[in-house]
């Protein structure tokens, strides 16, 4: 009798599932060289919803979109599209059946006008005399009508290279739509944008679902996921711990589901280190992006400066570093002229770890122990000569001090997370003892662990007597670590504010966002 | 697109990609001794060290440029310039030392015009050194008219001995060649200098971040390159006992493929002075081993672009699979 009932079961799911899902991933397992990376993951996907992944880096989020999007063949398990079972061989399989992806990087072809890379690839062709060319009229229309599709009015003839973050990013999702997908993943969208381009972004997502569309959506910012999503489906180490409904969701809730341990709680600094003693003095500074930037960075403080992206934060830090040229204005370091250079900045005390980890920090070819030394090598050396055992020695201390999640000082940094990437770029700068520590957006990209492991160095380096500038377009972490908190827009400070003041946060982001409370 | 590649194919890929460059050189050596009775002697065997002395010694220069991550088009020209140099200032000033000197010099300027232009003007490299290849090779024939210049009978014996002399049983050059090999592998393995230019040539944006002096490095790296270039010229010259006009020519393509099999070894996707050495050996190999199965010198030229093709073709294939994990 059991067995019958149970088959009649069954069937009532499976009619169901043909009528409530679009999508759906039964008991997906995936190895690489005998380590699973997904075991047994269940998932599915509703019309018209915005179904969010999230996990830390490496829980298996990533893998598992791959093989959504055919780039990876599962192990095991099968995937249920539109009722029936498909296997993908590859991207263009998936991209057939109407599942396309939005890329958390920026793909377009700096010179090409904005329809141009719309249809980058898929150009459509008039015939003359028997031999096609490129229908740049009928392209230009249908670029319009997609990117009005999203609600907004720009020029399709703009070339991309003029575009904003934003704005590259609706070009990168109007590519995707002129195919008419069933089903769009995002991968980590709002990355690197600013608070205000954030909030445009998630509105125009959450248009494409009210038009019927299904999405995954995927990113690090839990209270993005609490507002866009209907449902919210949480990885670890591979495995799916829970799907809920959003209503049934709390940040605290997935939180501690991603950690696994209810350990987690926005951080908070005890007390402030600040001295009297001004360790940086910048003097009405003027470069190519700035203008008049003037401030003051005391021994002990961590100073915030917050902006939306393309405000002209990562502009400051290049002026003081030396990357960029300064025409006018003066930099003190420690109450002495300073000569802006790498070297110059270096020689006194300044350390900067820059924003774009993989272009700016990493060697990608190098291992983790040679990274670690790049910047302060001579420690290491007798003469011209590298101590190889000391470099090891060290590193190997730096991967215990920040818990760096690595096989050894002789991994490849490549294969390292992006989190722990970025301690090794951390560790590059700490073991130089610097007094002027610039961190831009040191916690972009990276898990909510590693990101506290971050907060509570930054605290502890203030702590020992460091200057810490924060360079960051993300405020709530900045609200809780920074002293103070110095605000850019278009290359111009407008406005300096005490984080513990009242309604500070609403000041703080209503000048980021150039306007006044 | 992606498979699944067992462990244990896994280690194969793995060490045919550190040293299946290492191990097509012994075969070919097996071939060669086997296609020719005359190869494997010890007296080819020996001449095929001093064969690849030269080459061996500017393609050393010429990694530390590509190690860097840059490219210098000028070195057979420069090669070739420097064999005027040194024969005409040894001919006018009977010293050796004097022609060392200039001869030395005349390679460190135009290694620094050639990082000059490259580093700090910021031209690409491959059209700055190329057209400086090119002033250099219209400096030479404005010399020479195109002519050969002979030693004279009265030189020091030294200038001869550079390039044709032995130490017991073993041609000076060989021994030399050694020299540079040691040099250049604990210069780039051990030294803050070989650990800052494979910093560059693999992130340049990085490492002037971490505070390198990207510039600076990388005029040394063709300072270096030409250096070595002006070095193993006057071996060149010492061995001819004349200038040619057309002298040093073909160390250019030689030096490319050579660092480019380096490239291959220990799959790391950079020359390494051990994988130069290697790389010198099959160049040389192969011009010695078809010349002595009597191979036309076409033919040769033909092989050993094929054996470039190859060897990258490997190891662009073998690095693909590798990085299928994760």
């Amino acid at each position: 009798m059991a067995t019958i009932d149970s088959s009649v079961k069954m069937a009532t799911t499976d009619l169901d599932l043909k009528r409530d899902v679009i999508l759906e991933a039964k008991g997906i397992d995936k190895e690489f060289n005998g380590v699973y990376v997904l075991k047994d993951i269940e998932f599915d996907l509703k019309p018209g919803e915005i179904h969010s992944l999230v996990g830390e880096n490496g829980a298996g989020k990533s893998t598992f979109i791959k093989i959504l999007s055919g780039v990876h063949k599962p192990s095991a398990g099968e995937i249920i599209l539109n009722g029936q079972s498909v296997s993908f061989d590859n991207v263009g399989q998936s991209e057939k059946a109407g599942i396309r992806t939005v890329h958390q990087e920026i793909n377009l072809v700096p010179y090409f006008s904005v329809y141009e890379n719309i249809f980058i690839g898929a150009e459509k062709k008039k015939k003359l005399a028997g031999l096609p060319y490129t229908d740049d009229r009928e392209m230009r229309k249908a670029a319009r009508g997609v990117i009005k599709r999203l609600g907004i009015d720009f020029d399709v003839d703009t070339p991309a290279i003029l575009l904003n973050a934003s704005m590259k990013r609706i070009v990168e999702i109007s590519k995707v739509l002129v195919h008419n997908p069933n089903i769009i993943i995002f991968d980590e969208p709002t990355t690197s944008l600013g608070e205000e381009e954030r909030e445009r972004l998630l509105k125009i997502i959450k248009s494409l679902k009210n038009s019927g569309l299904s999405i995954i959506y995927i990113s690090h910012n839990l209270e993005e996921i609490m507002d866009i999503s209907d449902r919210i489906t949480v990885f670890r180490d591979g495995r799916k711990i829970d799907t809920m409904n959003v209503e049934e969701a709390s940040v605290e809730k997935i939180v501690s589901m991603m950690i696994g341990q209810k350990s987690y709680s926005n951080y908070q600094r005890e007390c402030s280190y600040c001295h009297e003693d001004i360790y940086l003095e910048a003097e009405n500074l003027y470069t190519d992006k700035l203008k008049n930037i003037s401030f003051k960075l005391r021994k002990g403080e961590i100073l915030g400066i917050a902006g939306v992206v393309g405000a002209g934060k990562t502009e400051i830090a290049k002026a003081i570093f030396g990357l960029d040229p300064i025409y006018k204005g003066r930099i003190k370091v420690m109450g002495n002229e300073y000569e802006p250079s790498p070297q110059n900045a270096i020689d006194n005390g300044i350390a900067l770890v820059p924003e774009e980890r993989q272009a700016e920090g990493l060697i990608p070819s190098y291992c983790v122990s040679k990274n670690t030394t790049l910047t302060y090598l001579n420690k290491w050396c007798k003469g011209w000569v590298v101590d190889r055992k000391e470099e090891i020695k060290v590193t190997e201390e730096y991967i215990r001090k920040l818990s760096i999640k690595t096989t050894g000082p002789n991994q490849i940094i490549r294969f390292l997370s992006g989190g722990n990437q970025q301690k090794v770029i951390l560790s590059r700068w700490l073991n130089g003892n610097f007094d002027i520590g610039i961190f831009d957006e040191p916690t972009k990209g990276i898990d909510i662990k590693a990101k506290e492991d971050i907060y509570i160095l930054l605290d502890n380096l203030a702590k020992a007597g460091k200057s810490i500038m924060m360079l960051s377009s993300y405020l709530p972490e900045l609200m809780c670590l920074c002293d103070r908190i110095i605000v850019v827009n278009e290359g111009s400070i407008v406005g300096q504010f005490n984080p513990k003041e009242k309604d500070a946060e609403k000041k703080i982001m209503a000048a980021m966002l150039g306007g006044e409370v | 697109m992606e498979q699944q590649i067992k462990t244990r194919d896994m280690n194969l890929l793995n060490f045919l990609r550190k040293y299946g460059t290492a191990l097509g050189a012994l075969v070919l050596f097996i071939i060669f001794s086997f296609a020719s009775k005359n190869f494997f002697t010890t007296n080819n065997l020996l001449m095929l060290l001093r064969q690849m002395s030269m080459l061996t010694i500017i393609s050393l220069g010429f990694t530390f440029v590509m190690g860097a991550g840059g490219f210098d088009m000028s070195i057979g020209n420069a090669a070739g310039l420097i064999n005027i140099v040194f024969a005409i200032s040894l001919i006018k000033s009977n010293s050796f030392l004097v022609a060392l000197i200039l001869s030395i010099l005349c390679g460190l300027a135009i290694g620094m015009i050639n990082g000059t232009l490259v580093a700090y003007v910021g031209l690409p490299d491959f059209i700055a050194t190329f057209a400086v290849g090119s002033i250099v090779y219209g400096i030479k024939m404005l010399i020479t008219k195109g002519n050969p210049i002979f030693f004279p009978d009265d030189i020091p014996a030294i200038s001869v001995f550079i390039g044709q002399g032995y130490v017991g049983p073993i041609p000076f050059p060989v021994i030399l060649m050694f020299v540079f090999v040691a040099i250049a592998i604990f210069t780039l393995n051990k030294t803050t200098l070989g650990r800052r230019v494979y910093a560059i040539g693999g992130n340049p944006v990085a490492s002037l971040y971490a505070g390198i002096n990207v510039k600076k490095y990388r005029l040394i790296t063709f300072l270096i390159c030409s250096f070595s270039v002006a070095v193993a010229s006057v071996v060149l010259t010492s061995r001819l006992g004349s200038a040619q006009p057309l002298a040093g020519e073909e160390f250019l393509l030689d030096a490319i493929a050579v660092c480019f099999l380096s490239t291959t070894m220990f799959g790391d996707g950079e020359p390494t002075g051990a994988g130069t050495f290697v790389g010198a050996f099959i160049i040389s190999m192969l011009n010695n081993g078809l010349t002595m199965m009597n191979v036309a010198y076409y033919f040769q030229y033909i092989t050993k672009g094929l054996v470039v093709i190859l060897a990258v073709v490997i190891s662009v294939v073998l690095g693909r699979k590798m990085n299928l994990k994760i």
